[in-house]
């Protein structure tokens, strides 16, 4: 991917005593799909809002194609927002919606009265002209605000938690909706949302941002196969978060117990965070794996079974699609790589916290 | 089934309650008959008089125009008001909506006095800008009201999206944010518009004189009855309030029907839209302004010389104040109050300085007492000879020297009978007291007349001070009031013409008319004497056109017009030269309306008796009032 588009130089902001990003630096590439995911209230939001313009900061730079544009009003910024609850102008047909734009740029007419076919082509509906927003369903409004912000060709389109209204089937169908968009008009997207699902699924990048820090830069994989803290990997996906303790090189004691792990570099006897997804946990037969214990639930989730296990006094969370049923003794084991060994966090502020989504 | 017709019976009621009073103001509107007692046939004289009546027109004009820019402008500072304040934190907000609720709670006299005193401190002439800044006062908070909820619906995101979409701050304000919040406003906007147009505590604080809008004008012509063309003017009023609310629920309008699925939104015709939307308010706009130009080109803006007068409502011929112009080129400003009470405080406090008042007796001599008039240079009214010299002479009771007042109409109160239900000869207050006639008695609904009578009829001054003679006159009273009807004021003229009451006390100048009315009627004062009321035009000491005012005084006195406002009025007239020119020869010989007042018995007039006897007659009446 190429060039730097935008730049968060230094962004503090805050509401009163609360302090929303501190000292937040980002940058986001051209034709990148990036999303900021984090728990709300972890300034995302915000984020988007300052690029956006509808904030301004209270010190630091944003920086678009090299030039400051931190005070720039949001109508003189060469990018477009969809937002959260749509903000369709409920007064006007879907058609005056898409042209609202073009109309005060001052277009003619029939640019308009093609960019509105292409538009609603785009977001397959055509034919919707005429209709009044009040009589869409949430989906096809939601694509009639991607539709009026696109008409006015932004370098950027922002998103801010765009799906969060619709339920779970459309949000899908969107999700891929989204990503062939992306690829039809080339330009930058920057998402916003909780739902670490959506992130994993449309980013090139995602940022897991947290009480106004950023955690973690990085792709889809990454951020789920390698968090950098236990606030990351609590975050994306479900895990088994355990303290550990590096022995040597390779080697990890958690719960009283060692095992043999891929990472090197962090010391000797040195506390750390152990990471391992449910997923990565395989259960074998009592005595035959790294620790014994007893299945304690069981819950048929669709695709596979979630357990947990009673294990050395520590509550291990297994998915498989093999069932035991409660009471069985059953013995753990994780293959090496699948053990992600993390530093301590330094600060409070990294601390994984609770979500409650 | 029972508690089905119960409840349709229930809200018929509801309905005819809500109605009844519109229905039966419509009805009369239509009546041939001047009172409200008898149906006289269809006829739409009250209408073609309306449009005829100056006076009421330009009244109907001012409220409509005054209305109609209060009304704008508040919605303007209210709307902006309510943005500001929806903009505020929570805090605030609460706070500054408490702030602009208060004057909507406030009780209306409270903001009128203390506008009035407000623009006289900051000395501004009381007149149509004082009104229009005091409604625009009023009409904010009821803006603001329903503007709010509007604005809370609007989602900030909206008008964020049309910042977005490159609209400047502006654009953004009235593309998307005020089309949203347009029924909030349009209903600010009517609210306001309907607030202002039937004001009458606060404009009757705030207005000036020669300005009326119509409630005051209404209010001035209690005295002397409501005119039925008033009738004809509410109906009016009326249907165009209704025709309006209907347009408005009529426009075309989307509505989310919640049964139909994923309908077909059908837009409104455009010819449909325009009509609603442009050309109906544009009709009514032009209506009311091009009327509002019209009658203010005919009422002529002032230019230099005036004389500002205060007179009862419906108290002169409007012809005679346009002669009068006509003849000297002075731009008659011409204001109209109810009650002595109400004059009293304007001119004390000095608020207008009026050139020319016509208060009653007992008033004249409280003015005079607290040194409020100027003498009148009678060298500039030659034509107060033809003011008969009785009347001067009667006037002394109230203004001993003759130096300060010139009578302007007379007359006394007494018995108005039906000759076909009362057969012997009235000629006592007695009769009032006779068993025979339970039921059908009519007394006034005032203090100082109502102990009149029974003053007199104890033979006592009927300005009496005395606590033991009032005290007698009250028990009189009492034992009076299980044969009394009604305690009323205007409505014995209607009663009596309508046969429902066989004895009234009544005033000589209706006594007149509801014989016209009703050829049984009879009038007779009573032997044990009564009053005789006088009102007289004097000139308060802040005059500022005092010759004009004499000018106009000297044109009153000149016969042929005392006669034609005594035509008008038909009280009697102390001119005169005026009466001998009353052709109708049972008129100009009326003992009702010009008694000989030489053989009368003793006749008073009232006299002011000082806050402390007002308060002890106070006292008394009430105490008759609540037995």
């Amino acid at each position: 991917m190429s060039n730097k588009l935008i730049d968060f130089v230094n962004i503090t902001k805050s509401y009163g005593t609360q302090t929303v990003l501190d000292d937040l630096n980002l940058y986001i590439r051209e034709n990148e799909f990036l999303t900021l995911l984090g728990p709300s209230g972890c300034g995302k939001t915000t984020t988007l809002r300052i690029l956006g313009g509808f904030e301004n900061p209270d010190s630091g730079h944003v920086i678009f194609e090299g030039k400051d544009i931190t005070n720039l009003p949001p109508n003189k910024r060469q990018l477009n927002t969809v937002f959260q609850k749509y903000a369709l102008f409920t007064h006007m047909t879907i058609a005056e919606n898409i042209a609202f734009g073009l109309k005060i740029r001052n277009k003619s007419k029939q640019y308009i009265y093609d960019k509105i076919k292409y538009a609603l082509k785009l977001v397959n509906l055509d034919g919707f002209e005429n209709r009044m927003p009040d009589s869409l369903s949430g989906g096809q409004q939601q694509r009639i605000a991607i539709a009026r912000a696109i008409v006015n060709e932004p370098k950027v389109l922002l998103l801010d938690e765009p799906l969060g209204a619709l339920d779970l089937k459309m949000r899908q169908d969107m999700q891929y909706e989204l990503i062939r968009l992306k690829n039809e008009l080339g330009i930058t997207f920057i998402y916003v949302t909780h739902d670490q699902e959506e992130a994993l699924t449309m980013s090139d990048t995602i940022v897991v941002m947290n009480q106004g820090y950023i955690q973690q830069i990085g792709t889809p994989e990454k951020i789920y196969n390698e968090p950098e803290n236990a606030f990351v990997a609590d975050f994306i996906g479900e895990s088994n978060i355990l303290p550990g303790l590096m022995l040597e090189d390779k080697l990890v004691k958690i719960l009283g117990v060692p095992f043999p792990c891929v990472d090197e570099g962090f010391g000797r006897n040195k506390p750390v965070d152990v990471v391992i997804r449910p997923e990565d946990i395989d259960l074998l037969k009592p005595g035959e794996g790294s620790i014994d214990g007893v299945v304690t639930h069981l819950i048929f989730k669709g695709v596979h079974y979630e357990m947990e296990v009673m294990a050395n006094n520590y509550e291990w969370l297994v998915h498989s699609t093999d069932m035991f049923p409660v009471g069985t003794e059953v013995s753990i084991h994780v293959d090496p790589f699948d053990i992600q060994i993390m530093n301590k966090p330094e600060s409070e502020d990294e601390e994984a916290v609770n979500i409650e989504e | 089934m029972i508690r089905k017709s119960l409840q349709k019976i229930y809200l018929a009621l509801i309905f005819i309650l809500l109605y009844a009073p519109i229905v039966t103001l419509m009805v009369l509107s239509f009546n041939n008959s001047k009172t409200r007692a008898k149906w006289g046939g269809f006829t739409l004289k009250w209408y073609r008089q309306l449009f005829q009546n100056e006076q009421i027109m330009s009244a109907l004009y001012t409220t409509l125009i005054i209305s109609f820019f209060a009304a704008g402008i508040a919605t303007v500072i209210g709307t902006a008001a309510a943005i500001a304040i929806q903009g505020m934190k929570q805090k605030w907000r609460t706070l500054y909506m408490g702030l602009t609720n208060i004057p909507m709670m406030n009780a209306e006299i409270v903001m009128g006095i203390s506008l009035m005193l407000l623009f006289i401190a900051l000395r501004m002439t009381l007149g149509f800008g004082t009104i229009l800044i005091a409604h625009i006062t009023f009409n904010i908070p009821y803006v603001i009201l329903s503007v709010s909820p509007k604005l809370k619906q609007t989602s900030r995101h909206t008008f964020e999206a049309a910042m977005d979409l490159g609209a400047s701050p502006l654009q953004a304000f009235f593309k998307v944010v005020f089309p949203d919040i347009m029924p909030g406003v349009l209903s600010g906007f009517m609210l306001a518009f309907t607030m202002s147009l039937d004001d009458f505590v606060i404009t009757h604080f705030t207005k000036g004189p020669g300005i009326d809008t119509l409630s005051t004008k209404i209010y001035t012509e209690v005295r002397k009855g409501i005119k039925p063309e008033i009738y004809a003017l509410s109906t009016i009023l009326f249907v165009s309030v209704l025709v309006l609310l209907l347009l408005i629920n009529y426009a075309p309008e989307e509505k989310e029907d919640g049964k139909t699925k994923r309908k077909k939104v059908k837009r409104p015709s455009k010819v449909k839209m325009v009509v609603v939307r442009r050309v109906i308010p544009a009709v009514l706009c032009l209506v009311v302004f091009g009327g509002g130009i019209y009658y203010a080109t005919r009422n002529q803006m002032m230019n230099g010389d005036k004389v500002i007068v205060y007179n009862w409502g419906e108290y002169i011929d409007p012809e005679v104040i346009t002669i009068f112009e006509e003849e000297t080129g002075i731009d008659v400003i011409y204001e109209e109050f109810e009650t002595n009470e109400i004059l009293y405080p304007k001119v004390s406090s000095g608020a207008i300085a009026y050139d020319l008042v016509c208060p009653s007796d007992y008033m004249i001599q409280r003015m005079l007492e607290n040194g409020l008039l100027a003498e009148i240079d009678f060298e500039n009214v030659p034509n107060v000879k033809y003011i008969g010299q009785q009347y001067m002479e009667q006037s002394k009771q109230f203004d001993p020297e003759n130096k300060y007042s010139v009578p302007y109409c007379w007359g006394t109160v007494g018995i108005l009978y039906n000759k076909t239900m009362v057969e012997e000869p009235v000629d006592s207050w007695g009769i009032l007291w006779d068993e025979k006639y339970k039921d059908s008695i009519l007394m006034q609904d005032s203090v100082r007349d109502a102990f009149a009578v029974a003053l007199r009829y104890l033979g006592y001054s009927l300005n009496s001070a005395d606590l033991d003679e009032l005290n007698e006159a009250m028990e009189l009273l009492i034992r009076q009031k299980p044969l009394v009807q009604a305690y009323v004021i205007d409505q014995v003229r209607d009663k009596m013409i309508g046969n429902e009451a066989a004895l009234g006390v009544i005033y000589s100048g209706e006594a007149i008319y509801t014989q016209w009315e009703n050829p049984d009627l009879e009038y007779v004062i009573p032997k044990e004497g009564t009053n005789i009321w006088i009102d007289a035009w004097v000139i308060p000491k802040n005059a500022e056109h005092k010759e004009n005012a004499e000018a106009f005084l000297d044109f009153l006195c000149r016969p042929d017009i005392a006669l034609k406002n005594f035509e008008y009025i038909t009280y009697s007239t102390p001119n005169t030269a005026a009466r001998e020119m009353i052709e109708d020869e049972q008129l100009r010989n009326s003992k009702v309306a010009f008694p000989d007042l030489d053989k009368l018995p003793e006749m008073e007039t009232f006299r002011y008796l000082g806050t402390e006897a007002d308060g002890v007659y106070g006292e008394l009446w009430n105490k008759v009032k609540s037995k």
